[in-house]
């Protein structure tokens, strides 16, 4: 166990380097440099331009560019060019806006996938399988903007109800609970867009899980002893379909950090998913190289978290 | 089986729980009912987020639209786009004239020509200048007084670029005294109408060389070029006395005055901030305080747009002088060495004397500012202002229905639709920006002004105005604002003739060949288009150009790039054919970078090369000139060069439309002390914000007082 | 290599008894199964009817006089809805729409977007089937080289110059032209040594300086399964929009940056398969036969590792088409004069309330066409899955 937890280890730490080096290379070795001012600017003057080079370290070599931006991540000092603030902080804020909709839109996704999952499996072939199997994939097939165009439209047009932002704009002075309720609103139409998609995998995989724990021969011999059926697939199949799902939790992890860049510019929510959108427009090379960084370590935290549960999980792997 | 009902009510809960919060939530009409905080606060929308909130540093819209609440500046200009006393409460503008004695020239009717008999011979002439014609007679009574300066010798080092890289150069000056001319207004043909006194080579032949000597020798015309910079034969200096404002305060209480002006100046200024500015005030040479409420800038020389440059935000310098910021770096744990405005906290909690006063900003969501109470002025009606980022347009216009925006800057095809809701009023004006088609002017067809012009004249730009733009813009016709007395209104716009065009095209040699491409000594007229993605406008052009041109036989080929792309490897390396882009304009008639025959290097504005001596003489003249009058006939000869090269196909200025709430009027005290209601009302020039102070929003739309 | 011990040939005396060969080839045996489900049918019949308008798209939609000109811009007649007739009075002749109808309407410069939408069909797929063949030629490549050969060492002597290699090109590329030269220098330095090395001390044992450089690393599998775990560590979409943002825009570029990004799936599937067939009887057999080690591979193997490929290839299409809309939706997506689907879409966003049908034209027909893509590759999925197959 020990072995495993510190091979695995420096494993990851060399994935990370490497990612490290791909991603710091894929954004400086392309085409374009950072405009820290409107080049178009009558007022803007090439001495200007040299100045923030020399400002952002970009007069000097790859190597050391490199050494500079991680020496600056690991202290915590790395700055945006685009406002001169700190990076992490930056990033710590526009997480906790992308919290709640991380958070309803994973529940959401959970709690409805395993009976929408289970009973299309119990129910193979039969009417609400084949139903819910189509909505799953018009769900995973509708282009995700399309979709939310069309809700915003309707709910605004039917309703007269602000839908857009984190809460109703200049609510201010109303009651505590108005203003929650009015909060939760607002997570609602982006929360189901992002987990639409997760819904449709999930319930899809939930459904392929039980089918195959169904066929399984302890679940034929419960069935024979004549135990009744809810008993069956409640608590022999499920148990054990329930198995991998365990080690998914692990996997959520980088989903804190990716957001969903579209959804969050239509719905004007300012959280991780769009600042990196406007990182990469505005060319802010230590933000886009950060949130880089730091969903990597999530990918990388993740993919080890599922691995551990899995050893404990499943009593058949052992090391 | 409890596990089967779990997995059933689980979501079911959760959704419920969702969906119940669309009873708390106010729609359209509750939000100004059920809360009356929501109409004394004036919510608008801005695409993208500010940068830094400090007016020295930042360059984009969202911050400037922030910055001119929370600030304000020395002036800024009127209804009528004349300048304004705001912090400053009157200004004069005069000049101060040097030249240094020429012992080489022999002056006529003078004997010898030391200082004192040239000076008295000014003298005299400015006493009686009646005996002289016109131009001169006018310079000459422009003279105030006349001093001597003795003559000096100083040290100077001069850096300059040698043949061994960056060098240094000590160089030993020697200069002989200098005459002091006080004008009372700015002339700069003083020097030229002092020739007929002093000689015609007065000038022109003073030796400069003679009075420096340097420790190293340098190449004549570097020596010639420092001697020059050293000792100029003339100088203009003109002067510009802000009279302050007594009384201003700041939003922490601190009193403004002329410290704060000063200090304004020198951060700009300083290389460690960085500042986009710099260049503005490049030509200023000193800033004095004469008392905390006078303050005197002069000027190394002429330069008339300098006077706007004064529409800057002054920034409170007790917040942010040298010992503010050490002090601030301290406090954060810094280095103090390399802490400066840019780093300060300021950026995003800025001070002014604006009529609002910061009151927070959370990145990407939206800047809140409240009213500022001891606003020189009187306070705003409004006691809250914020701008909403929302980078996409249509979710803007949800927004909009929604209520949660007060304006909302409406689509060129949305016009129609939505002049016509009873719920907004709408206002129109033109922009400051227009758009064009260059053609890079050093590549073989488009040297010939003929080919630009017929290139024109195949476009029909009023049907692109008409579909295009859904009749949202103007025809223009060259570099000016249109709005301005500098746009000459003489100039008609190129028209749309294709069969004129092919005739132009033919008398430039090309010709309709077999299958009907234009072609001249067997080569085809063939190139490529090009603009930035993500306009859609430009697109729209781009797709409407090279159709119209197709059908003249031209063949174009288009491309669209991504816009620093465009910018970086196209624009400024000047690799391109023809391109369609878009200036923004100041009102200030300068076009010394987009159209002076020095700036069509690389990296330069003049990216068409576009370079016509007589078009130089005047953008140098009117950049000079501080008598609006003669810089106006100077715009429109300069208007109709340019108009008649057609280095751009100049196509059109934009319309804006925004629409309002029909509950947002103009609230005033009346002569009895009760509120008077008015309609909003535009101004000449379409600014419909320029009494944004008194708007208030109100729950119903009221009766309105008569409009005098 | 393990030798093919474990193989059980039949020795001479036996009765060979007459082979029985299935039934049913292995295609009729899945199109029973896949025929049973209504969805992948429809699914493959929308596929097949995509497949057929975006050739015939192609057709009428290219060359220099096409019979449908997607490009032919008439602003006089922007924004017209669909099923709506031309004004034949404004419309010069050889502007006029064949069909005599704008049969999904115009956009905002009065293209016909029925032309668009079959120019876009043709593009869409294309955008689709290249980005994904290229991330299944990616995969198959990497897949197989790990499954099969996994096991092989990769040496001091192997990496070492590599890497020295690797880095002088990355630092040539940065600039430092120096440090670039002396790395190249040393990692062919390296190479001379190890291969004289192995000349010379052929017969004799090695001195352990120069063992060392035969010292074992890693496998080749490991070597792939890391480089998977890296590309892994990037959110997708987010790679290929910062990839697709800094790069000029182009159709290429957008192709084979969705390819790039997305081999890792098919990678992992042919590993897997190939490391489980290689250990199988036939495989063995064919080794022990001597059949070269290609043909094994590519004849014997391929074939059998396949059927995953084709389902991720069949889903890959779908979202890469969803990509490439979305892509389009942040203004990146496949620059003019191109039409796609997504910036159709996307270009008819901002005339929502004034002309819904340059929204939902797009909208549907992208929804449909990636639903039956999904569909059918579920009903692979199914049919092509012993597990399932078995029950029925």
């Amino acid at each position: 166990m020990i072995s495993f937890i510190g091979r695995s280890a420096v494993q990851k730490m060399i994935t990370l380097f490497f990612v490290s080096i791909v991603s710091f290379l894929i954004i400086h070795l392309a085409p374009g440099k950072p405009s820290q001012v409107d080049p178009m600017n009558p007022k803007f003057t090439p001495e200007m331009v040299e100045r923030f080079r020399s400002e952002f370290h970009l007069d000097k070599p790859l190597t050391i560019q490199y050494l500079y931006f991680y020496r600056d991540l690991f202290t915590g000092r790395t700055v945006s060019w685009k406002d001169n603030q700190s990076v992490l902080l930056k990033i710590w804020e526009r997480f906790l806006n992308s919290l709640p909709l991380f958070i309803v839109g994973t529940i959401l996704t959970w709690t409805l996938s395993f009976p929408v999952g289970i009973r299309s499996a119990l129910q193979r072939g039969g009417n609400f399988d084949r139903s819910s199997t189509f909505l799953a994939y018009l769900l995973i097939s509708i282009p995700g903007f399309f979709f939310a165009y069309v809700l915003i439209i309707f709910v605004v047009t039917q309703f007269q109800v602000p839908v857009i932002g984190m809460e109703t704009f200049g609510i201010g002075s109303t009651s505590p609970m108005t203003r929650f309720m009015d909060r939760i609103w607002h997570l609602l139409l982006p929360s189901v867009l992002g987990a639409t998609a997760g819904i449709a995998v999930l319930s899809r995989y939930v459904r392929s899980q039980m089918l195959e724990v169904e066929g399984q021969d302890y679940v034929r011999t419960a069935r024979a002893k004549g135990l009744p059926p809810d008993q069956v697939h409640y608590k022999h199949a499920l148990r054990n379909a329930l198995l991998p799902f365990v080690t998914m939790f692990g996997l959520i992890l980088p989903g804190l950090i990716g957001g969903s860049v579209i959804t969050e510019s239509i719905f004007s929510w300012p959280g991780m998913g769009r600042m990196a959108y406007e990182a990469i427009l505005a060319r802010d090379y230590p933000v886009i190289l950060t949130v880089n960084f730091i969903s990597a370590v999530l990918v990388l935290i993740g993919t080890f978290i599922s691995d551990l549960l899995y050893l404990v999980v499943d009593p058949r792997i052992r090391l | 089986m409890l596990t089967r009902r779990l997995l059933i009510i689980a979501p079911a809960v959760i959704i419920l729980i969702l969906l119940q919060s669309y009873f708390w939530v106010p729609s359209y009409e509750q939000q100004t009912r059920g809360n009356p905080d929501r109409l004394v606060q004036y919510i608008t929308a801005s695409a993208g987020d500010a940068s830094i909130l400090n007016p020295i540093l930042s360059a984009d819209t969202a911050s400037s639209q922030i910055q001119s609440q929370v600030f304000d500046s020395l002036i800024d200009r009127d209804k009528d786009l004349h300048f304004r006393g705001r912090l400053a409460l009157s200004w004069d503008i005069y000049e101060e004239a040097f030249f240094h004695m020429n012992p080489t020239a022999a002056v006529p009717g003078l004997s010898s020509s030391d200082p004192e008999s040239v000076a008295g011979l000014i003298r005299s002439a400015a006493q009686t200048p009646g005996r002289w014609s016109g131009a001169v007679a006018e310079s000459l009574a422009n003279i105030q007084a006349v001093t001597i300066l003795p003559s000096r010798t100083f040290s100077a080092t001069h850096a300059f670029k040698g043949p061994e890289g960056a060098q240094q150069v000590d160089a030993q000056i020697s200069a002989p005294a200098r005459v002091r001319l006080v004008l009372n207004r700015v002339d700069q043909d003083l020097f030229k109408n002092l020739e007929p006194l002093l000689g015609a080579e007065y000038f022109s032949s003073f030796p400069s060389d003679a009075f420096l000597s340097t420790d190293v020798d340098l190449p004549p015309e570097q020596l010639s070029v420092l001697a020059e910079s050293m000792v100029p034969a003339v100088e203009h200096n003109p002067i510009i006395v802000f009279h302050l404002r007594p009384g201003v305060r700041f939003h922490d209480g601190h009193v403004f005055d002329a410290g704060d002006v000063k200090f304004t100046y020198e951060a700009i200024m300083n290389p460690k901030n960085l500042s986009p500015r710099v260049a503005d005030y490049e030509p200023v040479k000193a800033v004095e305080v004469i008392d905390p409420l006078t303050v005197k800038i002069t000027y190394k020389r002429l330069y008339s747009p300098a006077i706007g440059t004064w529409g800057m935000g002054i920034l409170p310098e007790h917040l942010l002088n040298p010992r503010a910021l050490r002090e601030e770096a301290e406090r954060l744990d810094k280095d103090p060495a390399t802490f400066t405005l840019r780093q300060s906290r300021f950026g995003r909690n800025p001070v002014g004397c604006g009529p609002f006063r910061f009151t927070s900003w959370k990145s990407d969501q939206y800047i809140r500012l409240t009213r500022f109470g001891d606003y020189w002025e009187g306070p705003p009606n409004y006691t809250q202002y914020a701008v909403r980022i929302i980078p996409d347009p249509l979710t803007q216009e949800m927004e909009f229905y929604a209520g949660t925006i007060d304006s909302y800057q409406v689509q060129p095809h949305q016009v129609a639709r939505l002049s016509e809701d009873a719920r907004f009023q709408n206002f129109s004006g033109i922009s400051f920006g227009y758009t064009y088609i260059g053609y890079n002017m050093r590549r073989a067809p488009f040297k010939d002004p003929r080919v630009r012009k017929a290139l024109g004249m195949a476009i029909d730009v009023d049907k692109i105005i008409r579909y295009v733009l859904h009749g949202q813009g103007e025809r223009i016709t060259g570099p000016f604002v249109k709005q301005t007395g500098y746009y000459n209104h003489d100039i008609s716009p190129l028209p749309y003739d294709p069969e004129g065009a092919l005739e132009l095209l033919e008398s430039a040699g090309w010709r309709r060949n077999a299958s009907g491409w234009l072609e001249k000594d067997g080569r085809r007229l063939a190139f490529t288009l090009i603009t930035n993605s993500g306009n859609q406008l430009r697109q729209a052009i781009l797709a409407v150009a090279q159709d119209a041109w197709k059908k003249i036989g031209v063949d174009v080929r288009t491309d669209l790039l991504e816009w620093s792309v465009f910018i970086q490897e196209r624009v400024n390396k000047l690799d391109f054919d023809a391109l369609i882009l878009g200036w923004q304009m100041g009102i200030d008639p300068d076009l010394y970078q987009i159209w002076h025959s020095s700036q069509t290097g690389p990296y330069q504005l003049n990216f068409v090369g576009f370079e016509n001596k007589e078009a130089d003489d005047l953008i140098i003249k009117i950049r000079q000139e501080y008598d609006h009058r003669k810089q106006v006939a100077y715009c429109h000869r300069l208007h109709r060069i340019i108009a008649e090269a057609q280095p751009y196909n100049f196509l059109y200025v934009r319309k804006w439309t925004a629409v309002l709430d029909k509950r947002i009027v103009i609230r005033e005290q009346g002569p009895d002390g009760s509120p008077v209601y008015r309609k909003i009302t535009p101004t000449k020039t379409g600014d419909y914000a320029y009494d944004f102070n008194k708007w208030i929003k109100l729950p119903g739309v009221p009766v309105f007082a008569q409009d005098g | 290599m393990s030798s093919a011990t474990h193989s059980q040939t039949a020795s001479p005396g036996d009765v060979i008894e007459t082979p029985l060969g299935p039934t049913r080839s292995r295609f009729q045996q899945f199109w029973v199964l896949f025929r049973r489900n209504s969805l992948a049918v429809s699914g493959l019949a929308i596929f097949g009817l995509f497949f057929f308008t975006a050739v015939v798209g192609l057709l009428v939609t290219s060359g220099t006089q096409p019979l449908l000109d997607p490009a032919q811009v008439r602003l006089q007649e922007k924004l017209k809805p669909p099923l709506s007739r031309p004004n034949l009075d404004t419309l010069r002749p050889g502007e006029v729409p064949p069909l005599g109808v704008y049969l999904f309407g115009t956009d905002n410069l009065g293209r016909d977007v029925f032309a668009r939408m079959l120019q876009g069909a043709w593009v869409s797929l294309t955008v689709g089937f290249v980005a994904v063949g290229i991330s299944v030629v990616i995969g198959i490549f990497l897949g197989g080289i790990a499954g099969y050969f996994g096991q092989a060492a990769i040496r001091v002597d192997h990496m070492l110059p590599a890497f020295l290699l690797l880095f002088g090109v990355a630092a040539w590329i940065a600039g430092a032209k120096g440090s670039a030269i002396v790395l190249m220098g040393l990692g062919s330095g390296v190479v001379i040594v190890s291969i004289a090395a192995q000349k010379i001390w052929r017969k004799r044992p090695m001195p352990v300086f120069l063992n060392a450089l035969r010292f074992p690393v890693l496998t080749a599998d490991t070597l792939i399964m890391r480089l998977v775990d890296i590309m892994l560590c990037f959110p997708s979409f987010f790679l290929i929009l910062t990839v697709v943002a800094l790069l000029p825009a182009s159709l290429y570029n957008i192709m084979i940056v969705i390819g790039l990004t997305s081999w890792m799936g098919t990678t992992r599937f042919v590993r897997a398969e190939f490391l489980s067939l290689r250990e199988q009887d036939f495989v063995l057999a064919a080794r022990a036969l001597g059949i070269r080690t290609y043909r094994i591979i590519f004849r014997q193997m391929m074939p059998n590792a396949i059927a995953p490929v084709l389902v991720s290839a069949t889903i890959g299409i779908a979202s890469a088409i969803l990509t490439e809309a979305g892509l389009s939706f942040l203004g990146f997506g496949v620059p003019p004069p191109h039409a796609t689907w997504g910036n159709i879409l996307s270009g008819g966003k901002d005339f929502i309330f004034d002309a819904p049908w340059l929204t939902f034209v797009p909208g549907i027909a992208i929804l449909i066409v990636v639903l039956s893509f999904n569909l059918f590759g579920e009903g692979l999925r199914d049919a092509l899955n012993p597990k399932l197959r078995e029950r029925h």
